[in-house]
């Protein structure tokens, strides 16, 4: 009994020490060979972890870079890379397999995201991802690598790695002087126990000028992304305009519902299965009688919301979600 | 306050004009009471001085190319009697080629050779006892292994800067195809040429506007297809022969072909952001990558490992993340092979 109450304080006092480990990180300065392995070492060690849950994330019009932090799919990346919420995305893992994801909530004022992949990864299974260091305890002066799909995704090349130091640290933004690029937005910043410490978000004119979102900017805003909220007002990413959401349909009121008498060429409804004759019913859960009605609703929406539209075709009642898209 | 001009790292076309002024969330007083002092940093000289026995190989066996007064690349001493490896591309067209290796200053050395594939170049001085530094046995070095390199000079020192393997060994396909430089007008079975770009193997050969070509390598050529069928086989750096009609007159050209993605490329936001970057940056067999801060005139250097061996040498300054060298294995067989041929 007496015993295992020792063993208890003992793990007590243990879990208060740092966790950091890395010894590097209490000198100045490298000071020998043996230093210098140190530091290859622990990164080494950490890379084959941490390269496997860096993902390119693909826009469509460009990309950036993201990491898996747990192993049903959440990704960490930079708001103006995600650019808003619950859009359809592509992550493209480090082998190259593409998997479907949506974008969930951001904080537009500190250019921090989240982004969930809604497909399982090939061969079924969890997701590579690493830990986040939440106990916030990195120094000026720590060691650190930066990994990132820079330039985009290549699979000759791989995820490229840069090593540096912590050289300034702000509330909402901390700078390293590892090399960032085009690409790697969004990316891993890592401490030498490849935990993960940012998120890569700008870089200044000056070469060693590279700026990442510290991990607790996200903690604090963690809640609200899960849920999709769009925090903040720019400057990383700009709020959909209520009345710019586009479904390309027509309408006439008709007894029993609204009847869609046009169907817009290449328009979210013509995507989504759309067909000239079906009865509208409700939108997103709200009964539509009149194409005013519908206007009104329709004005509060956003590109990019997503619309739920119960319908009547051919006497049988269906279901169509869409997203918006711009106007 | 701190000023600071700042640039998003996604690529967006939206985002093409993001660079983004002063931003006054992230440059608050803060920084700058949190700040690491430059001697510690990365490339700071506390952290550098680690590398003492790493300089003195970069010292001994690097070389500063010079044409005239102005530094144009570094290079690698290959033997004692005076073969020193460059990046071609840097030194082409100089007429006053200087090299310096350690504190001594070789002028009037000679370029003896240039391998197009590989954009290297053999030079030439009259030095009788350099030191060649040792090829490791191989560049498989993980990502993430130490590698140092030449990263600035004055007359008497080397100073060196370190980095880190960063990505994985690969080939660097040219960016493009095969192109002359040139635009071309196609009128009544005629190509004629309607402005040559900058840089290109066209402007090095002196072709100009209103030159009409007539045969690509003896092969008469009227269309634009005839042309682009016989540029298909070929490669960035391949020299073709071209016979012209200026003005009545038949001219003949060696003409260089350049890789198309180098020459028309419009500078990419990613270009921008990294300020300086080499001509020649594609079109490499096999590279290793580095993480170094490097400079398009401090390619052609060797980069070392921690027991001072080389492992590679510096050919490309792609952009400011990426910087790509020739591989140990191809480097040997190259310098050893252009010496030989030298010498015979």
């Amino acid at each position: 009994m007496r015993r295992v109450f020792s063993t208890t304080i003992l793990s007590i006092v243990a879990s208060l020490l740092p966790v950091s480990a890395f010894p590097l990180n209490s000198k100045k300065a490298p000071e020998s060979l043996d230093d210098l392995m140190a530091i290859q070492e622990a990164l080494q060690a950490a890379l084959p972890r941490a390269k496997a849950a860096t993902v390119n994330i693909d826009l469509g019009e460009g990309s950036g870079s993201g990491v898996i932090v747990s192993k049903d799919g959440l990704v960490m990346t930079a708001a103006h890379v995600s650019g808003g919420v619950g859009k359809d995305v592509k992550v493209v893992m480090p082998d190259g397999t593409e998997l479907k994801a949506e974008t969930l909530g951001l904080m537009a004022e500190t250019d921090a995201a989240l982004i969930r992949i809604t497909e399982k990864p090939e061969g079924g299974g969890d997701f590579p991802f690493v830990e986040v260091n939440k106990t916030d305890d990195s120094k000026l002066g720590d060691w650190i690598f930066s990994l990132g799909h820079s330039g985009g995704f290549d699979k000759d090349r791989g995820v490229v790695v840069r090593l540096g130091r912590l050289v300034r640290m702000a509330n909402t933004t901390i700078q390293s002087d590892g090399t960032l690029i085009g690409g790697d937005s969004g990316g891993p910043l890592f401490d030498m126990d490849g935990r993960l410490i940012g998120i890569h978000s700008r870089v200044g004119p000056q070469l060693p000028v590279n700026m990442h979102v510290p991990v607790r900017v996200f903690l604090d805003g963690w809640d609200g992304m899960l849920k999709s909220e769009f925090v903040g007002e720019g400057p990383f990413a700009e709020k959909p305009e209520k009345g710019s959401g586009f479904l390309g349909i027509a309408t006439k009121d008709v007894e029993g519902g609204l009847e869609v008498t046009k169907v817009g060429k290449g328009s979210p409804a013509e995507k989504s299965g759309f067909r000239e004759g079906d009865l509208l019913q409700t939108f997103n859960g709200q009964k539509l009688s009149t194409r005013d009605g519908m206007k009104v609703l329709l004005a509060e929406m956003a590109e990019g919301d997503k619309v739920t539209l119960e319908i009547k075709r051919d006497g049988k009642d269906e279901t169509i979600t869409l997203r918006l898209e711009k106007r | 306050m701190e000023k600071m001009k700042q640039s998003r790292c996604a690529l967006k076309s939206a985002d093409l004009v993001a660079w983004l002024a002063a931003l006054a969330l992230c440059c608050g007083t803060a920084f700058s009471q949190q700040s690491l002092e430059t001697d510690f940093r990365t490339t700071g000289d506390a952290v550098l001085a680690a590398f003492g026995t790493q300089r003195q190989v970069i010292q001994k066996s690097s070389a500063v190319i010079y044409n005239g007064r102005k530094e144009i690349a570094y290079g690698m001493v290959v033997s004692p009697d005076g073969y020193i490896l460059t990046k071609a591309s840097q030194v082409e067209g100089t007429s006053d080629i200087g090299v310096r290796v350690d504190t001594e200053l070789f002028k009037d050395a000679k370029l003896v050779m240039t391998d197009a594939r590989w954009d290297i170049a053999l030079l030439k001085v009259e030095a009788t006892a350099l030191v060649p530094a040792t090829y490791a046995p191989d560049s498989k070095l993980g990502q993430g292994t130490w590698v140092v390199v030449n990263g600035a000079t004055s007359r008497t020192k080397r100073r060196i800067l370190a980095g880190i393997i960063s990505a994985q060994a690969r080939e660097i396909p040219a960016a493009g195809g095969p192109a002359l430089g040139v635009t071309l007008a196609e009128s009544d079975e005629k190509l004629e040429i309607e402005a040559v770009s900058e840089g290109s193997g066209a402007e090095g050969a002196g072709l100009k506007k209103g030159d009409v070509i007539v045969k690509v390598n003896g092969k008469v050529v009227k269309v634009l297809k005839d042309l682009v069928k016989l540029l298909e086989d070929m490669k960035a750096g391949d020299v073709v022969k071209v016979s012209l009609n200026r003005e009545g007159k038949v001219i003949e050209a060696d003409v260089k072909l350049s890789a198309k993605g180098e020459l028309f490329a419009n500078e990419s936001r990613n270009d921008e952001m990294s300020g300086d970057f080499s001509k020649r940056r594609s079109g490499f067999p096999r590279v290793i990558q580095h993480d170094i801060l490097a400079a398009s005139s401090t390619m052609g250097g060797p980069v070392i490992d921690l027991q001072g061996r080389v492992v590679g040498m510096n050919i490309a300054r792609a952009n400011r993340a990426e910087t790509f060298a020739i591989p140990v294995e191809e480097l040997k067989k190259l310098a050893e092979g252009m010496v030989a041929q030298a010498r015979k």
